[in-house]
């Protein structure tokens, strides 16, 4: 426990090293990381989105390796998304080794550990679905061959709020395989004048950032995120959250069953970049905008604001409420 | 799958049906018996009643509950209203078409009462709040008229609704969600409901106790104005009395001593009391030139307006030349009188008109607030009841009335009583056939006592009484014509009319008297005095002739021995018309026919009380010294009756009084000088007697000069101790606005008590907060192990924290702790809150640390509030009702329409 938490730290103080006043998403990122999920980070360009991928892949690997072959470290890959991206050039293709005499399969960029998708929402829907599909599956299918993902395949993806021009929105159902949703925002002044007066520097270090981490130790704690203890009571307020928001009237499109399933891994995981091995109220409170709310479909634009919030309030405050045993 | 989901969604429902309905319709249960009480036209069964209300109530809740939402409800309403119409009109020979509809009417409006609560509770959270605000406005209206409203007459009325409204407040959280159905849980709901219920009764009984004291001088001053309060007005009276239906009902007070007086309202059905009471007794000077006695009959009340609504006759406000004298004799100080001389003026008579009076002696039985005598009553003096006869009557007054020569018993009573009358009767219907008609009076005085309600059964009535008389006969022929309908007889020369106590098969108090009048003048011919006075009123105003429902007391002439004196039983209670002829002002006439088949024995004659002695001197003053020894007193007076001319002196003067012979009376009842404290009121009688010496007034000096020339001592005959209350004006010189001005007072009173009231319990609530930190610190002290330490450490410091004025709103404590609280005050409660947190969701066991960061952090948290606050603002902090109910709130009402309900 107290290994990992040292390991932990270590990777988030590597991060912050570059991504200055943005602690909440640098957690959110490793929280998505150990629970074996996927993230989508959301916002205006230039807000850091790349630049927080990229750090946490340069942290854990040793730059750009075979991921088969990984010893220390892990593979790092990055797409751009454009409109006339084709899957192949993601998922790779056949091609013919006059060698051989035979069609190889020459393996495309999503052969790796950690992929940062940028402006995901640029490419078609059919790239969009390749992507997903293997997010989904762990696996690549190609013809008749499919290949497996390694168990550790971690997407970062990034996209600009869908109100930009010239883009294709992930549907709610893709947009459903992605454990979390982050929107960055921007810092606060102080922050922003740190940034200001050492850009330099932080341009230097982006380039030598450390490797703090091993691919078995990220192996490691992801099973230990998985041991983290969620007290019943909690997966019953969670239980009440989700199916609340099937009920209400002006959310359209309630929590699927697999939402909730996520929202505990993914509770787990934040739990222990928090340094806990229990689940605690101010969990469910930090998670639930990021882990559901991208998952469901509001009436209006201000629903999509209050409504979820109202209901985890209530839920938590009604936990806030239970003493030691649960009792009234 | 589904059928056990919807068990258990009855199963809600039931518990809702205890929980919600029972209670709502036992306060409604409770409000109707009320209102029944209050107003008679209700009088249709109380069960009944809140059946239907029931019916509603429960029926629109199940249905809201089953997702039926406005547009359903209404239809099925009107669904069932509309098969009910049609089940009316199918069977009108079944049951009277009239009958069912009122009984509908009332039963529909009481459905769609319940049927909106119902939908209400189910619809809104607070709507309790509502319901129960109405049902103590409707208690308060039900309550308002009853003269002896006291505190804890108030409370007690408005308990129920009280109680169901906090009871309400109390429940809505629990409503909120699910009820658990284990045995555990719903006993730990009980238990508590009781505990809150306790509490509550303990406010109201510490607030009546508290505010006793400052309250009894208010129920003393009420009490001085005739009746004590005390909530015996429910009781049954023990004599069989049916007061419901009677002509006479018992007076509010329900202490007995103000004994019944007849109705201020009065339906058609009302019946004649059967028992043979003495009422009271009285000296009528009104002889016949030859000195045989003329008999009066004795007037109670003018029932001047018809309520179409209720059906019944009541008394009204803003009557044109209404000629009934407003004073309550129980106000007048021994031998003071009031006299409205404005009653001359109303009583609209010129011809034939002089005044007679009458002494007055009322029984315990009789009600003692309003004046009984012959018609148009202008003066009221109080006299003393002589010493022997105490036991029998309480107290007396003697009246001056204007009489009208042509309205004496004898030919007011019908004919029918006895057939000799009816020559004597000839001679008054003969001066009055020179009215010829009501050209000349005044409209408002016409239009006012000839208006009927139209329609239905009162058409029927008009068309009948046109039937009788020519359209140009006089106006006492068209009386006469009313009069023979009753006395006609059918071909076997029985009569066709019938009088009868029991008015047949429409028996029934559940029936609207207006189908009991129609009965009685088109089908059963049989009834009592308010059958024939009702019908009469109905017939002769249809014939547009000035008519008044008259309430008060038949006389019957049987006292050979004195001349003069006349006893009234409560059988004598009577109801009967007044004529209105212009010039001959308001004649008795009595259309009730005599019951032929069985005359009651006559009643025994009692011996008249003496007569007072006349006293030339009445003090109202103020006893300064008293010696028992030697019998004397001195007395300072501000105000004097001196041969019955009342003065107001500009100057106290102080006399020695002479108390050696004298009756000391306190309350009406002898008793000793030895009760006489100095300071007391008094009023001191002296008679007028051959061995004094009495100073004979002489006109023209100034009364200050003329009590210089009264002997001293002055020899008191009777001395009256007044009880110990406010000073009373001793005469009213104008007696309504006086009574206007005693009942503005009535109002403040109430006010200032309902305040009073209201102050004890905002104390009682203001209050609350503390005591919940001292159960919340109790717990802490009396927690065993440190996890439950803990927790109670939690909920006392949370919200500690909050009445300290950091109120969290939506954050989770961990973020209030480090973003609130810690900041201002650095107690570390983020690291107990942490350690908290560990205990409350790890299943954790409590390490070595735990027991000191708690310790630590309680022990911090109050000083460190008073380091902030400081130690006053601290304090005054849990006062802060409006902080302390915000705690106990759930933030925001999220999931408004999440659940079935």
């Amino acid at each position: 426990m107290t290994d990992s938490i040292k390991k932990l730290k270590s990777l988030t103080e590597n991060i912050e090293t570059i991504i200055r006043g943005k602690p909440q998403q640098v957690k959110y990122v490793v929280t998505a990381l150990l629970a074996k999920g996927h993230i989508l980070l959301e916002d205006n360009p230039g807000a850091g989105k790349t630049v927080l991928a990229k750090t946490l892949a340069q942290s854990i690997s040793e730059g750009v390796v075979d991921f088969h072959q990984a010893g220390g470290g892990v593979a790092f890959k990055r797409i751009q998304f454009t409109p006339d991206l084709l899957p192949m050039d993601l998922i790779g293709s056949y091609i013919f080794d006059d060698v051989k005499k035979d069609f190889v399969f020459k393996k495309g960029p999503l052969f790796t550990h950690v992929l940062l998708a940028d402006e995901i929402n640029r490419a078609s829907p059919k790239v969009q679905s390749a992507l997903l599909e293997c997010m989904a599956e762990n696996q690549i299918s190609v013809g008749e061959t499919t290949f497996p993902l390694d168990q550790f395949f971690f997407t970062i993806a990034t996209q600009n709020p869908i109100e930009m021009e010239g883009t294709y929105p992930l549907p709610a159902a893709q947009l459903d395989r992605f454990y979390m949703k982050i929107s960055f925002g921007y810092v606060t002044e102080e922050v922003e004048f740190d940034i200001y007066t050492n850009y330099l520097k932080i341009g230097d270090m982006k380039n030598t950032v450390k490797q703090v981490l091993t691919y078995h130790d990220i192996i490691q704690l992801q099973k230990e995120a998985e041991n983290v203890y969620v007290h019943p009571e909690i997966v019953k307020a969670i239980v009440r959250l989700v199916q609340a928001t099937r009920n209400h009237t002006e959310i359209a499109l309630g929590c699927s069953t697999r939402g909730g399933i996520t929202f505990i891994k993914c509770l787990k995981a934040w739990a222990l970049v928090n340094q806990r091995d229990y689940v605690i109220e101010d969990d469910v409170r930090a998670l639930a905008q990021p882990v559901l709310h991208h998952r469901m479909v509001f009436r209006n634009r201000e629903a999509s604001k209050t409504a979820l919030q109202q209901i985890v309030d209530a839920e938590v405050n009604k936990l806030a409420k239970l003493g030691i045993g649960m009792k009234k | 799958m589904k059928t056990i989901l919807n068990q258990e969604k009855f199963q809600q429902l039931l518990i809702r049906w205890v929980l919600v309905v029972l209670p709502t319709v036992l306060i409604g249960y409770v409000t109707l018996r009320l209102v029944s009480f209050s107003y008679t036209s209700l009088n249709t069964g109380i069960i009944s009643q809140t059946v239907y209300f029931t019916l509603g109530i429960t029926l629109a809740y199940t249905l809201y509950y089953y997702g039926a939402r406005l547009a359903i409800t209404i239809v099925l309403v009107w669904f069932v209203y509309w098969l009910f119409e049609k089940a009316i009109n199918q069977l009108p020979g079944e049951f009277d078409v009239l009958y069912a509809n009122a009984r509908f009417l009332l039963f529909s409006t009481l459905f769609i009462f319940g049927w909106a609560f119902g939908f209400l509770l189910a619809r809104i959270k607070w709507s309790y709040i509502i319901i129960a605000a109405l049902f103590s406005v409707v208690t308060l209206v039900a309550i308002s008229d009853t003269i002896d409203i006291s505190l804890g007459y108030i409370l007690l009325h408005l308990f129920p609704a009280v109680l169901y409204g906090l009871y309400m407040l109390f429940l809505a959280p629990v409503l909120d969600v699910d009820i658990d159905l284990s045995w555990a849980k719903a006993l730990k709901l009980v238990g508590r409901l009781a505990a809150f219920m306790i509490l509550i009764l303990l406010a109201f009984v510490i607030t009546d106790s508290l505010l006793k004291g400052e309250v009894k001088a208010v129920e003393k001053e009420l009490a001085a104005r005739g009746a004590k309060g005390k909530d015996g007005s429910g009781k049954k009276d023990k004599d069989n009395y049916d007061e419901r239906n009677g002509l006479m009902e018992r007076g509010k007070g329900g202490k007995g001593d103000d004994g019944y007086r007849l109705k201020d309202t009065m339906r058609v059905n009302s019946k004649m009391s059967q028992s043979d009471k003495l009422m009271f007794c009285s000296k009528l000077d009104n002889f016949f030139p030859d000195g045989e006695p003329i008999p009066l009959y004795f007037v109670y009340h003018y029932l001047t307006r018809y309520d179409p609504v209720k059906e019944s006759f009541t008394r009204d406000v803003n009557i044109p030349s209404f000629d009934e004298i407003e004073a309550d004799p129980t106000h007048l100080p021994m031998y003071y009188s009031f006299t409205d001389t404005s009653i001359v003026r109303k009583s609209l008579a010129t011809k034939f008109r002089k005044i007679v009076e009458a002494q007055v002696y009322l029984s315990e039985n009789t009600w003692k607030h309003s004046v009984l005598g012959p018609s148009s009553v202008f003066s009221i003096q109080t006299i003393p009841v002589e010493k022997d006869f105490q036991k029998t009557f309480l107290s007396a007054y003697k009246i001056y009335a204007y009489a009208s020569e042509l309205n004496n018993a004898y030919f007011v009573y019908n004919i029918s009583a006895s057939p000799m009358l009816e020559p004597l009767q000839d001679q008054r219907h003969d001066e009055l056939r020179t009215v010829r008609n009501y050209r000349g009076t005044d409209r408002a005085v016409f239009e006012y006592y000839t208006q009927m309600p139209t329609g239905g059964i009162y058409d029927s009535i008009a068309q009948l009484a046109q039937k009788l008389a020519p359209k140009d006969a006089t106006p006492v022929d068209k009386v006469l014509a009313v009069r023979d309908y009753f006395l006609q007889r059918n071909e076997n020369g029985k009569r066709v009319f019938r009088y009868t106590l029991k008015a047949g098969a429409v028996d029934d108090p559940n029936i609207p008297s207006s189908k009991m009048l129609y009965d009685f003048l088109f089908k059963t011919h049989a009834g009592y005095c308010t059958y024939y006075a009702g019908a009469s009123h109905f017939m002769l105003r249809a014939l547009g002739i000035p008519t008044r429902f008259t309430t008060g007391f038949a006389t019957v002439n049987r006292s050979d021995k004195n001349k003069g004196w006349y006893w009234f039983y409560a059988s004598q209670a009577h109801a009967w018309t007044q004529v209105y002829f212009p010039g001959y002002g308001w004649l008795d006439f009595d259309m009730t026919i005599g019951n032929e088949d069985q005359r009651s024995a006559p009643k025994p004659d009692g011996t008249p009380p003496l007569p007072p002695p006349e006293p030339w001197l009445v003090l109202n003053a103020k006893a300064e010294s008293v010696d028992a020894e030697a019998k004397k007193l001195d007395a300072a007076f501000r105000e004097l009756i001196y041969f019955n001319n009342p003065h107001q002196l500009n100057k106290t003067f102080t006399k020695n009084v002479d108390a050696s012979l004298c009756r000391v009376l306190y309350h009406e009842r002898d008793t000793t000088l030895a009760a006489l404290k100095p300071g007391d009121s008094v009023i001191i009688v002296s008679y007028k007697d051959e061995a004094k010496k009495i100073p004979q007034p002489r006109a023209g000096v100034a009364i200050e000069l003329q009590i210089e020339n009264f002997p001293s001592p002055i020899v008191a005959d009777e001395i009256h101790i007044r009880a110990k209350k406010k000073e009373e004006k001793p005469r009213n010189e104008k007696g309504r606005s006086a009574q206007q001005q005693e009942k503005k007072m009535t109002w403040q009173e109430m006010a200032w008590m309902a305040g009073k009231v209201l102050v004890g319990l905002l104390l009682v609530i203001l209050l609350l907060p503390l005591l919940y930190l001292f159960y919340r610190l109790v717990q802490i002290a009396l927690a065993k192990d440190v996890s439950a330490k803990a927790d109670h450490v939690y909920r006392a410091s949370l919200y500690r924290f909050h009445m300290a004025g950091f109120e969290r709103e939506t954050e989770t404590p961990l973020e209030y702790a480090e973003k609130t609280i810690d900041p201002n005050l650095h107690v570390g409660f983020a690291d107990f809150m942490r350690m908290y947190l560990r205990l409350k969701y790890s299943n954790g066991v409590v390490r070595e640390g735990d027991a000191d960061t708690l310790h630590q952090f309680a022990n911090k948290v109050a000083a460190s509030v008073r380091a902030k606050k400081g130690v006053l603002k601290t304090i005054l902090n849990y006062f802060n009702i409006m902080r302390a109910s915000r705690y106990f709130q759930t933030p925001i009402s999220s999931e408004p329409e999440t659940k079935t309900l």
